[in-house]
C-alpha cells in the first residue's frame, strides 16, 4: 500500500505536482559518456553548455512544455548545480535521476572493488547509494549534496541483463520503495521479466515505468500491452528519430491507440530521449516539445481524444513523478 | 638536454634527487567519488598529506631533494592541480602520469577507444598537457586489470603506452608484472626497448610468487620492488600484504644477483586515500623510515642505496628523444 502525495522532487526541491504541466519523461540535458571528461578531445565550456541547454529549455517552455525529466542518472554527465541554474533562468523544472546502468557504463569500484576476490556491489548497496541520493541530496563528487533525485533511472545491457544489471534494478526497486520516487528503467532484452524483477522486491507496479518499448523488439514480443496489463508504464520514448531499431512514427501513432483503445490511457507515457548537449557521443538532436509540436497533432489526427492527449502528457508522468509514501514508513526526508 | 616532467614544468635529471617512483597522493576506484563515505574536506586532505611531503622533503635533502612520482591513472581521482599546489608549498618534485592502472580502471569512453585514440590521449597528456592545467605527465601507466590475466583492453592500453613512449620518450610503469609475456610481446612488437618499461609490483603477497621477475629482467625489463610496507605484521593488513622480512630478502636476493641497476624501490602509499580505506601508518616516509635501515642493515652501502633511489630512476624518468 502506498499513498501518494502531491509532491515533486525537482532540482531546486519538492514542488506541487499540479505545477507540472507538461513533461518530457524520458530526455537528457548534459550527457556524457563517462571518461569523456577527461578526453584530450573533448571541451567542457560550462557557459556554452548553459546557453546551449537554455535555448533549448526556453523553446520548449515556448511550445507548451513544463517540465523535463533528466534520466542519464548519476554518473552520465549530471550536473546538478548547473541544472538547478538552468531551472531557475528558464522556469522550466527540471527532475534529475539517481541510479546508473548498464554494466558496461559503471565505474570499476562497483565492478572490482578493492577486495578480493574483487566481488561487483550487491542490490543492497546500489539502494543505499540510490536512496541517500533522493533522502540526502545528489552528489556533486567530491564536493556536496545538492537537490533530492526525482527518480531512479537504470537500464539493462541489450544483448540480456547480466548479474550487476539486475542488482542494479533489484537496488533502484528498494531505493524507490524506500524514498517513494519511481524506477525508470530502459530495459535489455526481456522487458517483461524485467519489470518481475522490479515488481519481486515488492515496488508496486505503478512506480515504475519501462523504457524503450518503442524498439521492434519490444513490440515483436508484446511487451507494450504487456507491461501496461502488469500495472507498470510504458515509455514510447524514441519520438523524434529515426532508428531502424525504433517503430517509425506512424507505426508508434498505431501502437499509442492500441494501448489507449485496449484502456491503457493512463498507463502511457512519451518521450524523445533528446539529448541537449552530448559530449563522447553523437546524442540525438530531438528538440524536448518535439512530442508535443509534432507527434501530438498526429496523434490528434489519428482520432485520440484531447482528454487522453491530456491525460498522456501531463496526468501519467505527473502521477509517476509524485513522491509515494509507503503506508507503513515515515516520509521521506526532502532536501531543499 | 636531460628533462623530466614535472606537475610545475620540466625540471633537469640533475635535480630529481631521490625517487619514490610508485606512490599515490590518492588514490580511488573510478566511480568512488560517487560515495560519500570517502569524502573528506579540502582541509583534511591538505591536513593528512602535507605533513607527509614536507617530511619527505625533508629527508630527501640528503640526496639533492625529492620526487614523487603519482601514479595514479586517468580515471582514480588523479587531480593535477591539487599535486600543482603541493609541490609548490612542499618543494617535493612531484611527477604525474597518463594512462590507466589497468583495464578495469578505464572508464566506458576509453574502455570502448581504439590503440589509435589511446595513443593520441597519453602523448597529448605528455606534450600538450593534462586537461587544462598545462601540466605534461612524465611516466605512462599501465596495468593488468583484476583476474590475473591481461583483458584485451588491457593490452590495447600497453600497445597505445608503447607508442605513446616511443612518440615522447616518456617511460612506462605496470601495475603487476604478471602475464609478462604478453606484456613483454606487445612491447617487442612495437619497437619499446624494454629499459624503457619499469615491471611495477613483483614484490606483493598475493602476486610476487606468480611474478617471473627474473625472467622479465632477463629480457632488459626493470623491475619495481613498490609495495615496501604492505605487511602482514601490520594491525589491519591490506590482502596484497607480505611478511616483511619475506619482501626484503626476495630484494636482497635479487640484487645480489647482480642485477641492482635494474631495480627500482618504492611504497605505493597514498598520501590520502581516495576510495578506500587506505593503511594506516603507511606513507611514502616508509623508505626513509624503514627500508632503508633496513637495507642497510643487510649490509648495502650508501653507493648501492643511491642505486636504487637515485640513478636508476634519473635514467629511467629521464626524457629519452
Amino acid at each position: 500500500m502506498s499513498v501518494k502525495s502531491n509532491s515533486v522532487y525537482t532540482v531546486l526541491g519538492p514542488v506541487s505536482a499540479a505545477e507540472l504541466g507538461v513533461v518530457a519523461v524520458h530526455e537528457a540535458l548534459l550527457s556524457v559518456v563517462p571518461g569523456a571528461q577527461y578526453a584530450f578531445d573533448v571541451t567542457l565550456d560550462r557557459a556554452a553548455i548553459f546557453e546551449a541547454l537554455a535555448a533549448r529549455l526556453r523553446e520548449f517552455r515556448a511550445s507548451g512544455g513544463g517540465t523535463v525529466v533528466d534520466r542519464t542518472g548519476l554518473f552520465h554527465g549530471r550536473d546538478v548545480r548547473l541544472y538547478q541554474a538552468l531551472a531557475r533562468a528558464t522556469g522550466v523544472h527540471i527532475v534529475a535521476s539517481t541510479g546508473q546502468g548498464p554494466e558496461a557504463m559503471l565505474g570499476g569500484y562497483f565492478l572490482t572493488p578493492q577486495t578480493n576476490p574483487p566481488t561487483p556491489w550487491p542490490a543492497e548497496k546500489f539502494a543505499e547509494l540510490f536512496a541517500a541520493e533522493v533522502t540526502e541530496g545528489m552528489v556533486v563528487p567530491r564536493v556536496e549534496r545538492l537537490g533530492p533525485a526525482g527518480l531512479v533511472a537504470t537500464a539493462a545491457t541489450r544483448s540480456g541483463m547480466t548479474a550487476t544489471d539486475e542488482s542494479l534494478l533489484r537496488g533502484a526497486a528498494r531505493a524507490a520503495l524506500a524514498t517513494g520516487v519511481p524506477v525508470s528503467h530502459l530495459f535489455g532484452a526481456d522487458a517483461v521479466r524485467e519489470l518481475e524483477i522490479a515488481l519481486d522486491e515488492r515496488l508496486p507496479a505503478d512506480r515504475v515505468v519501462i523504457g524503450g518499448l518503442d524498439r521492434t523488439d519490444a513490440v515483436a514480443a508484446g511487451a507494450p500491452l504487456e507491461i501496461a496489463r502488469g500495472g507498470a508504464y510504458v515509455a514510447l520514448d524514441h519520438i523524434g528519430s529515426t532508428d531502424e531499431a525504433y517503430l517509425t512514427g506512424a507505426e508508434r501513432v498505431a501502437l499509442v491507440l492500441e494501448l489507449v483503445r485496449a484502456g491503457f490511457g493512463d498507463r502511457v507515457l512519451l518521450s524523445s530521449s533528446a539529448t541537449g548537449v552530448a559530449k563522447g557521443h553523437d546524442g540525438n538532436d530531438v528538440a524536448f516539445g518535439h512530442v508535443l509540436t509534432r507527434f501530438v497533432p498526429q496523434l490528434r489526427d489519428a482520432g485520440l481524444s484531447e482528454a487522453d492527449v491530456q491525460r498522456i502528457v501531463v496526468d501519467n508522468p505527473r502521477e509517476l513523478l509524485s513522491i509515494s509514501v509507503p503506508v507503513q514508513a515515515s516520509a521521506p526526508v526532502s532536501v531543499d | 638536454m636531460s628533462r623530466v616532467n614535472t606537475v610545475l614544468g620540466p625540471i633537469p635529471t640533475e635535480e630529481l634527487g631521490l625517487v619514490a617512483v610508485h606512490e599515490h597522493i590518492g588514490y580511488g576506484m573510478p566511480g568512488s567519488e560517487l560515495d560519500t563515505k570517502w569524502w573528506r574536506s579540502p582541509e583534511q586532505r591538505y591536513e593528512e598529506t602535507v605533513p607527509k611531503l614536507r617530511a619527505f622533503h625533508e629527508h630527501a635533502e640528503a640526496y639533492g631533494g625529492g620526487t614523487f612520482v603519482d601514479v595514479t591513472g586517468i580515471c582514480n581521482g588523479r587531480d593535477v592541480d591539487y599535486y600543482r599546489s603541493l609541490s609548490a608549498k612542499t618543494g617535493v618534485h612531484i611527477v604525474a602520469c597518463t594512462g590507466f592502472v589497468g583495464g578495469d580502471t578505464a572508464l566506458p569512453h576509453f574502455a570502448a577507444a581504439d590503440v589509435d585514440y589511446l595513443t593520441r590521449q597519453f602523448v597529448h597528456e605528455i606534450t600538450v598537457g593534462i586537461g587544462g592545467t598545462g601540466a605534461l605527465a612524465g611516466v605512462i601507466k599501465v596495468g593488468v586489470s583484476r583476474g590475473g590475466r591481461m583483458t584485451e583492453l588491457d593490452k590495447r592500453i600497453y600497445r597505445a603506452a608503447a607508442r605513446a613512449s616511443l612518440a615522447t620518450g616518456v617511460p612506462i610503469l605496470t601495475h603487476l608484472a604478471i602475464d609478462a609475456e604478453n606484456a613483454v610481446a606487445i612491447f617487442r612488437e612495437e619497437g619499446l626497448p624494454l629499459h624503457r618499461v619499469l615491471f611495477g609490483h613483483v614484490d606483493d603477497g598475493v602476486n610476487a610468487e606468480k611474478t617471473r621477475d627474473v625472467w622479465i629482467a632477463e629480457q632488459g625489463g626493470r623491475i619495481g620492488f613498490d609495495t615496501f610496507g604492505y605487511e602482514t605484521e601490520l594491525p589491519d593488513p591490506p590482502f596484497w600484504a607480505r611478511p616483511r622480512r619475506e619482501r626484503l630478502e626476495h630484494f636482497l636476493r635479487f640484487i645480489g644477483d647482480g642485477r641492482i641497476t635494474q631495480v627500482l624501490a618504492s611504497a605505493d602509499a597514498n598520501c590520502s586515500p581516495l576510495g578506500w580505506p587506505g593503511v594506516k601508518g603507511h606513507t611514502v616516509n616508509y623508505i626513509f623510515d624503514d627500508l632503508l635501515p633496513d637495507l642497510r642493515g643487510a649490509g648495502l652501502s650508501e653507493a648501492a642505496i643511491r642505486t636504487v633511489f637515485v640513478e636508476n630512476p634519473a635514467d629511467f624518468l629521464t626524457i629519452q628523444k
